[in-house]
């Protein structure tokens, strides 16, 4: 039987998924030194080509598109993985606590669930933001608000299962508390699904992000690439590359993130072990 | 005392307005006939332009209500239901001598008693700026059908200025004066004496207005039909416009950038005069009652730290000129501009804008910032953001660090104008047809009204001015009320309560086929009668 890493590494879409997150987690830890400039400084013609000074031109204002598109790197993958930790962190509680107690608590907790769950997630997404006002950490919490339903109802499946286990059993009878047995016994062994639920969820995130962005109703200081495709989408037939670059930019970023999660998914999976 | 005998002859010609400045159009003969299709976004609430301002409301019912004046480029009036009139040398009297022979298009002869129903009955209660107008008008005497008098409390030289079919409609009164002014039916059904008749408003689609075959300017309207659609997508409304399905969109239907995308095609006209009367200004508006900006020289600074032209070029792509101050440059024709003003529009403005801060006691920091402030963003789109975006690197650069701030259009408007939270704020207002309709809102210290939107946001106001604007908003002499401006303009100037950045030109779309859209002051809050397609 083939271990976990072996599975995992030896799938070639897993490697190519690993190598753009890796070298986007490499820009957004270096972007200050690659671009050491603001990226929404005024620091050439608006509406330049491409060229040597400004290898991805400038946009309307003047401002740096290279600069811009590491910079939002940061920014874009900050805000989803906050996001999507708060979303875990928060469908884990709902999902546990509603799965180990069962009964009314279950059915008040899902209930909870399916109402956030029947909610349009992008229009709630929206509307979130047109209450708290955009800013990146609204922008946080309403991403984390719309996901968390499905990473619950996952959670709360997988505490049904494991905790009818004898092990569960025993550690009941060795008298261990709730938060224990919640903690140390049930949650551990749901966690190959809940990774791969949740890799998933920080694509979801970034496309959420980036279409807010889009929409204007992203953080107004934080420079992101759907801030820039918003901003850029009215030049797209004069200057076609300020849409295009931060477009691929995404496209590629959440096809790396899906092929990862897939690759989680049929490494964690056991049933594929052996295939 | 009477002074009716005393009428100063301060009168234009009678009946011979019509066309008179048809000059600017083609030496073309006008043709007969074709249907002008017109691009309004967004779609109506109502026709009753009435009771609305709404931009939507009066492209649409200015094409079927006349008002008793016409308005030439030079904002000067022009005879229409109104052939003539007389102010008395008070300034308290205005009379005006009605066309005879006009008729509503229901057939019923419009005379006097509808002037003063309109005025009295309907604008003076719930215009929304006819309130204002119209608010030394003490009554409208109607001595024979033909003759209408104004009698004021007060002398209002501005409400000569407002008397177009767009601001101050004259409805009929046997229809009108049944039932509640603020619900009629006839509202969405409107009946006037303009040269284009209401058909239906397919709600969704478009309102169809056909030609007035007894309009009475002889020989007009040349077009047979004016449609005007409601296209809810900016991409559609662009391509019927290049397609030819459109011929004229105005007003910010289009987006700047997709006017200057259809300017380089061979059948489109862009037509940049027709602000005159609106006289839109985008400005910073300063909370003058709050640290940093109650400080004079701060708000120099950032006037001085703008760089117009860059704003101008590069956010609304090139539809605007520089603003100077409280006064549009548009009314220089009347001579209430003056651009003996400080000006902020200066080469080394970011250096003087250093040296003022440094004067007024915020000397940069170790990381090379004075202070901070919070920039509320006027929510309305795409070029208020770019701006903000400007803004915040243009300050940057005198060691002002300003941080963006965007919300609803509802939140922001309680921010500026209720709770007064707000450090400095992006804005347009619009001038009008009067320094007293559209300037005196924002500089004058009575229009400090908490709640009320679109007034006196930045709590300043200065003894002088409010005295120059009340001695100018009852001055019937153009000379006098032309230096009252100039130093209200140079006292207002000068304090900066607001930073005046541009007058924006609303660029018109026009399909090539159609000749003489825009003749007036009034943008497409006109009745097209002189408008024909080749």
């Amino acid at each position: 039987m083939k271990t976990f890493t072996s599975r995992f590494l030896g799938n070639p879409r897993v490697y190519l998924g690993l190598i753009w997150l890796g070298s986007l987690l490499f820009v957004a830890l270096t972007a200050d030194f690659l671009a050491p400039v603001d990226p929404f400084a005024i620091v050439g013609r608006p509406m330049s080509n491409p060229s040597a000074a400004f290898p991805l031109g400038t946009d309307s204002l003047g401002r740096d598109v290279l600069a811009g598109l590491l910079h939002g790197t940061r920014a874009t993958l900050l805000i989803a993985v906050l996001a999507t930790l708060a979303a875990v962190a928060f469908g884990t509680f709902v999902g546990a606590v509603a799965g180990y107690y069962g009964r009314l608590i279950d059915d008040a907790l899902m209930r909870f669930t399916e109402f956030f769950q029947t909610i349009p997630s992008f229009l709630f997404a929206i509307v979130l933001i047109a209450v708290l006002s955009p800013s990146a950490a609204n922008v946080v919490i309403a991403i984390a608000t719309v996901s968390w339903p499905p990473i619950a109802r996952v959670v709360r499946g997988e505490v049904l299962t494991v905790k009818s286990r004898e092990f569960v059993q025993a550690a009941v009878v060795a008298g261990q508390g709730d938060a224990a047995i919640l903690l140390k016994q049930i949650l551990p062994n749901t966690l190959s699904p809940l990774i791969v639920t949740g890799s998933l969820l920080v694509a979801t995130a970034i496309l959420v992000e980036s279409a807010l962005s889009f929409l204007g109703l992203g953080a107004p200081d934080v420079m992101s690439w759907g801030f820039m495709i918003g901003a850029g989408r009215s030049f797209m037939r004069e200057a076609w590359w300020l849409v295009t670059v931060p477009g691929i930019a995404i496209l590629l970023t959440v096809l790396a993130i899906n092929m990862i999660g897939e690759g989680l998914n049929d490494a964690l999976n056991p049933r594929l072990a052996d295939l | 005392m009477r002074f009716v005998g005393r009428f100063a002859i301060a009168v234009l010609a009678v009946g011979v307005g019509i066309g008179a400045f048809a000059a600017a159009g083609p030496a073309v003969a006008q043709k007969r006939g074709g249907t002008l299709v017109q691009v309004t976004q967004p779609e109506p609430p109502t026709l009753g332009s009435y009771i609305s301002t709404a931009s939507p409301v009066g492209q649409v019912a200015a094409k079927v209500y006349d008002g008793l004046l016409e308005y030439g480029f030079d904002l000067k009036p022009i005879p229409s239901l109104a052939q003539s009139w007389t102010i008395a040398d008070d300034g308290r009297t205005i009379t005006f001598r009605l066309r005879p022979g006009v008729k509503f298009h229901d057939g019923r002869p419009f005379t006097s008693a509808d002037v003063q129903f309109s005025v009295m009955e309907v604008l003076k209660k719930v215009h929304p700026r006819g309130i204002n107008t119209f608010a030394e008008v003490t009554a409208v005497e109607t001595p024979d059908p033909m003759t209408a008098v104004f009698r004021l409390a007060k002398p209002a030289p501005y409400i000569m200025s407002a008397l177009s079919g767009y601001e101050s409609p004259m409805l009929p009164k046997h229809i009108f004066e049944q039932g509640d002014i603020r619900t009629h039916q006839n509202a969405n059904n409107p009946i006037g004496t303009g040269p284009f008749k209401f058909v239906e408003w397919r709600r969704g689609e478009f309102v169809r207005l056909d030609r007035n075959p007894d309009y009475w300017k002889p020989g007009l309207p040349y077009l047979d039909r004016v449609v005007v659609r409601f296209i809810g997508d900016t991409a559609t409304r662009a391509a019927a416009l290049e397609k030819g399905d459109a011929h004229v969109a105005g007003l910010g239907a289009v987006p700047y950038n997709d006017v200057k995308r259809l300017e380089r095609l061979p059948n489109i006209q862009i037509e940049t005069r027709g602000s005159e009367m609106l006289s839109p200004v985008v400005e910073l508006m300063f909370n003058t009652r709050k640290a940093p900006f109650d400080n004079p020289k701060v708000r120099q600074a950032i006037s001085y730290a703008i760089d117009r032209k860059f704003v101008i070029d590069n956010i609304w792509f090139g539809f605007g000129r520089p603003a100077t101050g409280p006064i549009s440059s548009n009314f220089a024709p009347t001579g209430l501009y003056s651009a003996n003003v400080a000006n902020y529009n200066v080469p080394d403005g970011v250096e003087r804008a250093n040296r003022l801060l440094d004067e007024a006691g915020f000397p940069r920091r170790a990381d090379g910032t004075r202070f901070e402030i919070v920039h509320d963003i006027t929510p309305y789109g795409e070029e208020w953001r770019r701006f903000g975006e400007y803004t915040q690197q243009a300050l940057a650069r005198i060691g002002i660090r300003a941080t963006t701030r965007y919300e609803d259009v509802a939140t922001w408007l309680k921010r500026t104008y209720t709770d007064y939270d707000f450090d400095m704020t992006s804005n347009w207002l619009f001038n009008l047809a009067d320094p007293v309709l559209g300037v005196h809102r924002a500089v004058h210290s009575r229009f400090i009204r908490q709640g009320t939107v679109f007034v006196n946001g930045a709590r300043w106001g200065d003894a002088r001015a409010d005295e120059l604007m009340d001695l100018a908003t009852v001055e019937t002499d153009a000379t006098r009320r032309a230096a009252q401006y100039a130093e209200v303009q140079k006292i207002v100037a000068e304090a900066a309560p607001l930073a005046w950045v541009l007058e924006v030109n609303f660029p018109t779309v026009i399909d090539r086929r159609f000749r003489d859209v825009i003749v007036s002051p009034l943008n497409i809050f006109t009745n097209f009668d002189r408008a024909w397609r080749e």
